[in-house]
């Protein structure tokens, strides 16, 4: 209703980082999210639970995305997306389906003014002033590590494996349904609880020697009467799907030595001296100070003996890790960059896509632009 | 009941495609068509509190952010907490026991549902109800700001670049106070001032960075040892409830104040007429504007279906009933599919032009206006941008049986609620066809329909039929003062029926 709406001229600006599990939602020029919800909505159809990332179909997308931006204007926003500029904060790797999906419904249905669309790895620096530095974004489906330079993604450099919440989940069902017999598909929730409040990275040292003794077990209760063994061992192995090396010999910490090892040499000293950790898996008890211990191991491997580093240094970042990126939407979102850069309903309409880092067409335009991404 | 949260047995196409039932459905009655919930443009009308039921102005809302003051939720499960009284027992003075001291009542939050009190967690009673609850800040908050701020000017410090920029390339209009030497950094000079630049475009000094650790924090060694009490450690969602400190243990949960509620005001793409609006009142659950479906269009019912088989005719008796206050006749057509198809491709054509002719529009006259010495308050009561519409889109159901349609159509007498509790005067004037009206009763009518689930369907399968609902629609608003009698003219819906599933031979 326009009349009570206040004449200020600082509008409200959405920011939204949807994640695959989880979505970050809060307004530009805060400090934290208001609220981080699944993503994930209710299929009026079938009346279930569906996750975002589910989709079938680009139409199947576009509707999964009409209830899910409804909800969030609707039930946390409280304002009416029409006529306003919204930040979207999203990985360099988005999927082109997903974006566009995404444009068009914002733009089309919900009819917002502007769209701001930032890349994750860039602006979670923001919250920590510096412009240099190895992001490492270990999410739900997959880690991403991306090498920021004077504040511009090394795309050339990216390492990307399906390493996150996801594939720990996965681990840690084989690993109960051993340990448990007879106790097949644990809803995922369930895993993800047990993940949570009882698992933890262990120390590297503990995972070579045999005889150790393997931290007390967990009683967890399921179903209401009965009860899940949650034994040490399987509390201590289950983040191991991390750092265990796959048959290319990659892992975890690997992606972190390729992406240096494609990055100009002269920036791999600073690179080294400011490793960013940010996404909800890095939280884990035990995370970083494991992923330390595996990286010095690492470097005494002949293929990476050449980048003569001694140590790393790692930031710690002034939030919670699993909204770092969301945090750093949010600064941008609140300068003169929102009015600047923003992708408007205008140019939209006339060009019916949105400007991407991969579509050449785009990065013309952005030459003359000097650059949507890394403006800072 | 069981229509509106069962199954949707009975279905009719939106306008713009998507198949609901009738209580989900709006008519718009300027531009005489369905609409549902996906393509009218919902807006955010009022905002209240759902538990004390109280109206909150938006720029209250906005600095409050979205939440209730008083109200509070449990951080444990999510449940509303209650404020609770403990009184304290008269302090019992030894020295002067004749006076003793009044009671002093002190409050504590509690969740009647999963025990949990604010006590758990250390929060001292409070001696108001409504208490000064204290609230956490975010520790970082300082160290932010002074990020935000620097980046702030950065940009500021870009834009006005840009503009000067632009203002140099101009170069052939004198400045006034070039001309006569009068600079502002002059006449500073002159009074005596300090010579400043523009705050704005004072060179800002980056903040300082971040400083990264050699040292990551360790694994605790008692992890290994100490037993975990799943009771102590909060689950994710608690921890999601409170983004910003994401307690790990339950002793640092803190009540959460409770999120806000909206009404909403519903409203046309097309005309940009209101289909629905709530009143103001959090506590009326009433409408201002209610152009629901339901009060315009026939509502169709399933009465009964003989046993379907594949390939046999079978008899379908449906009920109609007419809700508006006039006089409506219903022909039953033949439902075609191809033509939503053939009307999603022409307002696909319409689109382009449609918006090719926004832009030419827009470009001359979005300038002038902005540039003008207009106050910067008013730009912000720019008129409402028209919307777009939502795209129609193909009718997504299969229909799998035949309608036999009738040759005759029957008219519904309005709807006249003193007539319900009226049984002697049921007698009508209405001369009908016998094969196709079974039986009439005030405004409803029950139809009897040939219906043949074609031939190839497997047993079990469910059948699907459709047809098109023709109505005599009266539109009552005089839009126009020369035509003062309502118009009438004809709606088509088409409705889809699920009928239940194909059963074996006898």
């Amino acid at each position: 209703m326009p009349i009570y709406e206040p004449l200020s001229s600082e509008k409200l600006t959405v920011v939204l980082d949807i994640g695959t599990a989880f979505t970050k939602f809060g307004f530009t020029s805060e400090f934290a999210p208001r609220y981080i919800i699944r993503s994930e909505v209710r299929c009026k159809r079938t009346n279930k639970i569906r996750k975002l990332s589910s989709y079938e179909s680009p139409e199947d997308l576009h509707d999964l995305l009409v209830d899910f931006i409804h909800a969030i204007y609707f039930k946390f926003a409280l304002i009416s997306p029409k006529d306003r500029p919204i930040v979207i904060v999203e990985s360099l790797l988005c999927p082109t389906l997903f974006r566009e999906t995404l444009a068009k419904v914002l733009f089309l249905q919900y009819e917002v003014s502007s769209i701001l669309v930032l890349p994750s790895h860039l602006v979670a620096l923001a919250s920590l002033a510096v412009d240099t530095a190895m992001v490492v974004d270990v999410g739900y489906k997959e880690a991403v590590v991306f090498p920021v330079c004077f504040g511009l993604p090394i795309i050339q450099a990216w390492q990307a494996l399906p390493l996150g919440g996801e594939a720990v989940h996965n681990h840690l069902k084989s690993l109960l349904s051993n340990a448990n017999p007879g106790l097949q598909n644990l809803p995922e929730q369930i895993l993800e609880d047990i993940k949570v409040r009882c698992c933890f990275v262990t120390k590297k040292s503990r995972t070579k020697s045999a005889d150790i003794v393997p931290p007390p077990d967990v009683k967890y209760p399921y179903k209401g009467a009965q009860t899940l063994t949650v034994t040490g061992k399987v509390r201590e192995t289950a983040f191991e799907v991390l750092y265990e090396e796959d048959n290319d010999h990659l892992c975890l910490s690997t992606m972190i030595l390729d992406a240096l090892l494609k990055v100009d040499i002269n920036l791999r000293h600073s690179l080294t001296q400011n490793v960013f950790l940010i996404g909800g898996t890095t939280m884990t008890i035990g995370f970083k100070a494991r992923l330390k211990e595996e990286l010095l191991s690492q470097l005494k491997n002949e293929q990476y003996k050449m980048l003569n580093i001694k140590e790393f240094k790692f930031h710690v970042a002034p939030c919670k890790e699993n909204y770092a990126s969301w945090l750093g939407g949010s600064i941008y979102g609140a300068t003169e960059f929102l009015n600047l850069k923003a992708v408007t309903k205008d140019f939209y309409l006339r060009e019916k896509h949105l400007p991407d880092w991969i579509n050449l067409k785009d990065v013309v335009g952005l030459k003359q632009d000097n650059g949507i991404r890394g403006a800072f | 009941m069981s229509y509106i949260t069962g199954p949707e047995v009975v279905s009719y196409a939106c306008t713009c495609g998507l198949l609901k039932p009738i209580p989900q459905l709006y008519f718009c009655r300027h531009c005489s068509q369905l609409r549902c919930g996906f393509c009218v443009c919902h807006e955010v009308d009022s905002i209240f509190c759902g538990k004390c039921s109280e109206n909150i102005p938006s720029a209250e809302a906005r600095v409050k952010k979205n939440r209730c003051a008083s109200c509070f939720n449990c951080p444990s499960c999510h449940q509303e907490l209650s404020t609770r009284i403990a009184t304290k027992g008269p302090v019992v003075n030894p020295e002067d026991a004749k006076q003793p001291s009044p009671h002093k009542k002190t409050y504590y939050l509690s969740c009647y549902f999963c025990r949990w009190n604010s006590r758990d967690v250390g929060i001292p009673d409070q001696g108001s109800a409504t208490g000064a609850w204290p609230e956490r800040e975010n520790v970082h908050a300082h160290r932010l700001q002074e990020i935000m701020d620097t980046y702030k000017q950065v940009m500021m410090s870009q834009k006005q670049q840009k503009e000067n920029d632009k203002k140099k390339q101009r170069g052939k209009f004198v400045s006034f106070t070039d001309r006569t030497g009068v600079t502002s950094s002059a006449i500073r000079k002159r009074i005596g001032l300090p010579d400043i630049p523009h705050a704005m475009l004072k060179k800002p000094n980056p903040p300082e960075p971040a400083v990264a650790k050699l040292e990551v924090e360790e694994l605790p060694d008692s992890l290994f040892t100490d037993p975990v009490n799943l009771l102590e450690i909060t689950t994710i969602e608690q921890r999601h409830l409170q983004p910003e400190t994401q307690a790990a243990t339950v002793d640092m949960l803190f009540p959460i104040h409770k999120q806000l509620s909206i009404k909403r005001s519903l409203r046309c793409r097309r005309c940009e007429h209101n289909v629905s609006k709530p009143e103001y009142n959090p506590n009326s659950v009433k409408f201002k504007i209610q152009l629901f479906a339901y009060y315009h269009i026939p509502e169709v019912r399933i009465v009964t279906v003989e046993p379907l088989r594949a390939g046999k005719t079978c008899e379908l008796i449906l009920k109609f009933t007419n809700p508006t206050q006039h006089e409506t006749t219903i022909a039953i057509k033949y439902v075609d599919l191809e033509q939503q198809a053939t009307y999603v491709e022409e307002q696909k054509l319409s689109d382009v032009i449609e918006v090719l002719e926004q832009l030419s529009l827009q470009q001359p006259t979005s300038l002038p206006s902005l540039s003008g010495s207009q106050p910067s308050s008013l730009l912000s009561l720019t008129p409402r941008q028209p919307s777009i519409t939502v795209k129609p889109r193909k009718i997504n159901e299969e229909v799998n049986c035949d309608v036999a349609i009738p040759d005759s159509s029957f008219i519904l007498p309005p709807r006249d609620d003193a007539a319900e509790y009226d049984d002697s005067t049921d007698t009508h004037n209405i001369e009908d066809d016998p094969k196709l009206v079974k039986w009439r009763k005030s405004n409803k009518a029950f139809i009897k329909l040939q219906v043949t689930p074609m031939a190839h369907l497997e047993v079990g399968k469910e059948v699907i039929c459709g047809f098109t609902m023709q109505h005599i629609y009266t539109n009552v608003i005089a839009t126009t003062i020369e035509n003062k009698l309502p118009q009438k003219y004809e709606h088509n819906v088409r409705v889809f029926l699920r009928l239940g599933n194909v059963v074996g031979q006898e």
